[in-house]
Parts: C-alpha cells; structure tokens; sequence
C-alpha cells in the first residue's frame, strides 16, 4: 500500500467501516510510514478533542417557550382552517350568485325581445247590401223621433264599425 | 374524597402511559401520538431537544438563536407530522429540518452582515457555556490552557466551510451514518464522504498546532 491509496481510504479506518483485509494493510502502513502515523495521529486527536466539546442543554424555560409556540401555532391553524372554510363559503355563494344573475339575465334578455306574433289572418266580407253603408234604421228612426243623444251616440258607435267594414271590404277586393 | 381518588387514578395512569411512551422506539411514539395520544410529542421533545440544540447550535454558533430554531424544528413536527413517511427514521427527518433552518439562518446573516456582527459579539460577549473542558480539581495555570484549547476547537469548527461543517457535525457530534448524513444533507453517499474527508483533513489542520 502506498500513502495515496492509505489516505484515499483513511475515512473508513477511522471510521472502522474497513473490510478485514483492507484494515490489516491500513495498519501495515501505518507501521511502515511515519508522516501517514502523524497525520492518523493528528485526525484521531483533533476528533477527540471535537467530540469532547461541552454538550449544551436547553435553558431551564425552555419546555415552556415550546408549549406557548405549540399553542400558538395550533390556534393559527384553527384560525387558517376556518378562514378556509368561510373562504370556500364566501367563493360558493359568489358563483351561486353569479348564477343566478346569469339566469335571471337570459330570462329577461328574452321576455325583452320582440317577437313577432302570428296571428290568424283577418278576413273581412263587404256585405252586398247598400243599406248597410249608411246609417243604421234604427238611428234615422231614433233622431227622427227626438230620442235623448245617449241613445243616438250608441247607434253611431255602430255606425263607425259598419263604416270599417265597408273599407276593409274594399281593400280586399 | 371521591375526587381525590380520581385525580390520583388519572394521575397513576398518566405515569404509566409515560413510561409506556418511554419504552417505545420512534416509530412507535410517533405512531402513538398520530393516534390521538397527545403526550407522545412531549416524549419526542424530551428525546431530541438536546441533540438538537447542540447539532444547531455547532453549526450557527449562537446559542439563543439555536433554541429558537429547535423549537421551530418541533412546531414543524407537530404541523406536519401526518404527512412524514414512517418508512423512514424519524431522526433522520427531524435532523433534516434543523439542518434546513440552520441553513437558511447562515444564509440570512450572510446578506445582512449586521446581524453577523451582532451574533458574534454576542457570542463573545455572553459566556453562558458550561465549562466542562476544565477541571475543578486542576491547577489554574491548567484551566486557563483547557479553555483556551476549548475556544480554539470551537472556532475551528466555525471556520469550516458550511457544507463541510454541517456533515461533520453530524458525523462526530451527532454520530450519523453516512446515508443518514447523505438522506439529511441531500447529497450522494460520494459527495458525503468526500466532504468528510475533507472537513477532518482542515480541521486538523487548523487545531494541530494547538495541540501539543
């Protein structure tokens, strides 16, 4: 073994993770060569005196300041999980809302547009009697008989209509 | 008289789950506490809170901070225990938090030189450590010279480049295998080893000429 390969290996021994073998030709050398028995020297002592440091312990309120922080957090949680819950509800009743708006939107979108509407057509008959063209009987005996006006405008309601009908007739001829 | 009684009963048997929690292995407090057994997290505290202390408090350098930042490991913990993978150690999840916080700290105070400044005076300043290197029964001239050696090895240790430090931290304080070091780190087993190889090798170097 040379003093490249002793200390290309020289984690493992100190760390006693060597295969026999390895280990038996790790201690030949150590035998053989004196700067690699320093330098195995110096490591095992600079690591003893590391592992050697005081261990610190934690301050006597320490358990105490942990339980107030656990506390702490655990009420942020509980407060998170219910702004979450409010969250989902709040976010719920705004799409519910924005639904319903839509729907309503549409439905009045469509009562709002005019349609056309299809009626059945309209036919008038010009009546073939002249008669009808003027006056109504009743009405030339009424004036002619001095009845009250009430009377006379009733009669000349009809007349109007017997007069439209005239027109229309005439159109559709 | 009754009441009496039941508190005492409720008392006895809060001690027994305790030393039932004691007897368990990781595994089995974490399982305990995910059930609903509250006690269990205190058991886990018990079992890690110095470890970690000083894992975190070697590789930031101050103490104060080190606490704070163990009890950020636990808070963690506690918050996302339900969702670690009990496949795996728990130490070694555990150790990967604080690693991650200290790291995180390092980075910090290295964009606001402020708050280096501050931690080292601090540390200088306020000498709260135990000072077991030294020995009641030695002669002061003795003690003086262990102290001494003491700071020297400790700001040896701060001297280690941070990837270096924090594996060699967790190999010769803490005792971590190499895989646990490679799962904590989030390195290669390669990478692990090398950078032992290397952390060893300098710090040696630096404490060699203090040691004779």
């Amino acid at each position: 073994m040379d003093c490249r390969e002793f200390l290309d290996q020289h984690l493992c021994f100190v760390d006693d993770t060597l295969p026999g073998v390895e280990l038996v030709r790790m201690q030949m050398h150590l035998t053989e060569c004196e700067e690699c028995a320093r330098h195995d020297a110096t490591i095992r002592r600079s690591l003893m005196l590391f592992r050697n440091l005081p261990r610190i312990e934690p301050s006597p309120d320490f358990s105490k300041r942990l339980e107030m922080r656990l506390r702490e957090a655990k009420l942020a949680d509980a407060a998170a999980a219910s702004g979450g819950r409010s969250r989902k509800f709040a976010a719920a009743v705004t799409v519910t809302s924005a639904a319903m708006l839509t729907y309503i939107g549409i439905s009045l979108r469509q009562v709002d547009t005019p349609q056309d509407i299809i009626l059945p057509p309209v036919v008038a008959i010009a009546t073939s009697d002249a008669s009808s063209a003027g006056p109504a009987p009743e009405m030339i005996a009424a004036v002619s008989a001095g009845l009250p006006i009430w009377t006379a405008a009733l009669f000349a309601e009809q007349t109007s209509a017997h007069f439209a009908s005239i027109e229309l007739a005439s159109n559709a001829h | 008289m009754g009441i009496i009684a039941r508190k005492h009963a409720v008392r006895e048997q809060g001690a027994s789950v305790r030393e039932q929690l004691r007897a368990m292995d990781d595994s089995g407090v974490v399982t305990a506490f995910l059930g609903g057994e509250e006690r269990a997290f205190s058991e886990l505290v018990d079992r890690y809170q110095t470890r970690l202390l000083n894992f975190i408090y070697r590789t930031i350098g101050d103490r104060e901070k080190a606490e704070d930042l163990v009890q950020e490991v636990f808070i963690r913990v506690y918050r996302h225990l339900h969702r670690f993978d009990r496949s795996k150690k728990f130490s070694t999840w555990a150790y990967t938090i604080a690693s991650n916080l200290a790291k995180n700290e390092l980075r910090n105070r290295s964009r606001n030189p402020l708050v280096l400044f501050q931690t080292v005076q601090k540390n200088w300043q306020e000498d709260d450590r135990p000072l077991q290197f030294e020995d009641s029964t030695s002669r002061p001239d003795d003690m003086y010279r262990k102290r001494h050696l003491r700071e020297i090895v400790e700001e040896s240790v701060a001297k280690l480049p941070e990837h270096h430090r924090n594996v060699f931290i967790l190999r010769e304080l803490e005792g971590k295998s190499y895989e646990e070091i490679a799962e904590i780190t989030d390195c290669n087993l390669g990478t692990v080893k090398s950078r032992l190889n290397r952390a060893r090798n300098s710090f040696a170097e630096i404490v060699a000429p203090y040691m004779d």
